[in-house]
């Protein structure tokens, strides 16, 4: 079990390592130095942190729907969801291109009302969410699945409207799920390539640039920004997590005092 | 049975879950009368005390409850108070918030409400305790006083003791009839089991598939069910099959007189209550005809009661004190003799 385990493992760890002793300090430095390298990460960690509110905002409702909802087509609207998991993510950038380019259904009246989402943030956001919304809407579904729906009925039983109940006794028990949502959407929007490049190649978020970079200077230069962009892919992540912990954590403390 | 203006009043009440049809039911509560709901579980009591609450929708018929009518209100709106099997006590809440979520959902300021009742219950050294760290008994006592900080106008009990322990169980039971004559409200409880229902209604009222078979007082019911499944549900025991002709029903050695309707003639079915059979000697104002001696083939020292079997045609069982069983030399092989006494029989037609 181990022996498999631990190759599984090794093949995980042993490829960032290898990246991570690449580098200096001083190359590292000078990559953080680097204008465009700096921009594009902060790029990244803004549109990653914008779709994963968007994407908490929009998913929270929907998977209520489905762990309560007894509607017909559950199924269907079930398999939508996990659609864009299944969806190579080139294919979803072109598909995405077609919908809310300047001639799109969608971005054809955008741009004429001065939104436009090919090549802008809008347009990175809008790949992002397409790729990892599925991430927001299971998360949530599996945590709200989890509680007594009893729980609800005394809560209405007691003088509390559907929303009231929601708000009060579902949204705070399925907070955990809710904020690992929000925390898986945020890590796979900033590591998503495939859709990005194709509706907003431009402004370059950190993985477009570290493609670039690899494309014209080659692997060195290519690995400092890719070891930074790692870090501070890292260090964000393991923030966000530890702050949905840690609010779980102060309720759970609260609660059980 | 009688409703008052403050009464719960329910007529021709239907709904469906899936498959599950439930009523039409007609069933009324007076203030201040508890209504002992009985039946096997998948009889719909839950969803008969969900659909009273609004929480799920009904097909057809009226609920009025202290004359208004409820019919289209949402639960919310309905003031009725609900106490599930399990508690059902939010988790992530306090003792106190539990008890008090109601009163702020509804933005009723009576903060001082929600204390004495936590203290009436005896749940004041509890009020900052998560539930987790609640006995059973607690629990149901933190869901009770929940439902009457509202203030409600009705008390729907969902089995509130049926996860509940021996002991803790009793006890809740006393602290429950001491509550519900108190309050001057209508109140439902509903139960699979027997003793419950017989200990805590005023009023019975038996359901069995969707459907309710019979209601009536507590005494009435439980004396005279109306078909073999209600009997069965108030601790009937079969006799056996028999022949009815002018009010007399025979079965193997017993001839039962006045046992049946004048009317009923042919094959009968015949339920008997094991805890009326008199051992030993019969009464002297019993019928000639309703005793048999046999040997006694078994004996069982179960509690309270043993259970005494003669080998005798129609197999009848007696309950007996344990004391008896000593007083009456009661011993395997000894002849005895055992009578059912008037009253002790119920006689239905055979299906």
């Amino acid at each position: 079990m181990w022996l498999l385990g631990g190759l599984l493992l090794a093949f995980i760890v042993l490829p960032i390592v290898r990246l991570a002793t690449t580098s200096s300090v001083t190359s590292l430095r000078h990559a953080a130095d680097t204008a465009a390298i700096r921009d594009a990460t902060l790029l990244s960690l803004q549109a990653a942190a914008i779709t994963a509110g968007i994407a908490t905002l929009l998913g929270v409702p929907l998977a209520y729907l489905l762990a309560r909802g007894t509607f017909r087509g559950r199924g269907l609207v079930q398999a939508v969801v996990d659609l864009p998991l299944v969806v190579p993510h080139t294919v979803a950038g072109i598909a995405l291109l077609f919908l809310f380019g300047r001639t799109g259904w969608v971005g054809s009246p955008a741009t004429h009302l001065g939104v436009s989402f090919y090549g802008s943030q809008w347009g990175i956001v809008t790949a992002m969410l397409f790729v990892s919304a599925p991430f927001a809407v299971n998360s949530a579904r599996v945590a709200f699945e989890a509680i007594d729906p009893r729980l609800e009925r005394a809560a209405r039983s007691l003088g509390a409207t559907p929303w009231h109940a929601f708000r009060r006794i579902t949204v705070p028990l399925g907070l955990r799920g809710v904020l690992t949502g929000a925390v898986l959407v945020y890590a796979r929007s900033i590591s998503e390539f495939g859709a990005v490049v194709i509706l907003a190649y431009y402004p370059a978020t950190a993985p477009v640039e570290i493609y670039n970079l690899f494309l014209q200077s080659g692997l060195t230069q290519s690995a400092s920004a890719a070891v930074m962009l790692l870090i501070v892919t890292l260090a964000t992540f393991l923030v966000f997590r530890t702050l949905a912990a840690g609010r779980l954590l102060a309720r759970v403390d609260r609660a059980y005092r | 049975m009688p409703t008052a203006d403050h009464g719960l009043d329910v007529s021709g009440l239907a709904g469906r879950a899936g498959s599950f049809n439930l009523g039409p039911i007609d069933l009324g509560v007076a203030a201040g009368r508890v209504l002992a709901l009985l039946g096997p579980s998948g009889a719909g009591k839950t969803m008969l005390l969900e659909t009273i609450a609004g929480l799920r929708p009904q097909r057809s018929g009226k609920i009025r409850l202290a004359g208004a009518d409820l019919t289209g209100v949402p639960a919310e709106r309905r003031r009725i108070g609900l106490v599930f099997q399990d508690a059902a006590l939010f988790p992530h809440l306090s003792v106190k918030e539990n008890v008090r979520f109601g009163p702020r959902a509804r933005r009723d300021a009576s903060g001082a409400d929600t204390d004495s009742l936590l203290c009436q219950l005896g749940l004041s050294q509890l009020a900052s305790l998560s539930p987790r760290w609640l006995s059973g008994g607690e629990r149901q006592r933190v869901a009770l006083a929940r439902a009457l900080a509202i203030k409600p106008g009705l008390l729907l009990l969902d089995e509130p003791l049926s996860a509940l322990d021996q002991p803790t169980r009793e006890e809740m039971r006393m602290l429950l009839q001491e509550l519900l004559a108190e309050l001057d409200i209508p109140a439902v409880h509903v139960t699979h089991d027997r003793d419950e229902a017989l200990s805590i209604g005023d009023d019975l009222a038996v359901i069995a598939g969707g459907q309710l078979r019979q209601t009536g007082s507590v005494s009435q019911v439980a004396a005279e069910p109306i078909d073999q499944d209600v009997a069965r549900l108030l601790g009937w025991s079969e006799l056996g099959n028999g022949i009815a002709a002018h009010g007399t029903v025979r079965t193997g050695q017993l001839l039962l007189p006045g046992t049946a309707p004048a009317e009923m003639h042919g094959p009968v079915h015949i339920f008997y209550r094991p805890e009326d059979v008199l051992l030993g000697m019969p009464a002297r104002d019993s019928p000639a005809g309703t005793s048999l001696t046999a040997h006694i083939e078994r004996i069982l020292l179960t509690r309270p009661l043993a259970r005494i079997s003669p080998a005798s045609d129609p197999p009848v069982t007696a309950l007996l004190l344990h004391r008896d069983v000593e007083r009456l030399h009661v011993q395997a092989g000894r002849s005895i003799e055992a009578t059912l006494p008037p009253g002790s029989t119920r006689i239905f037609p055979a299906t």
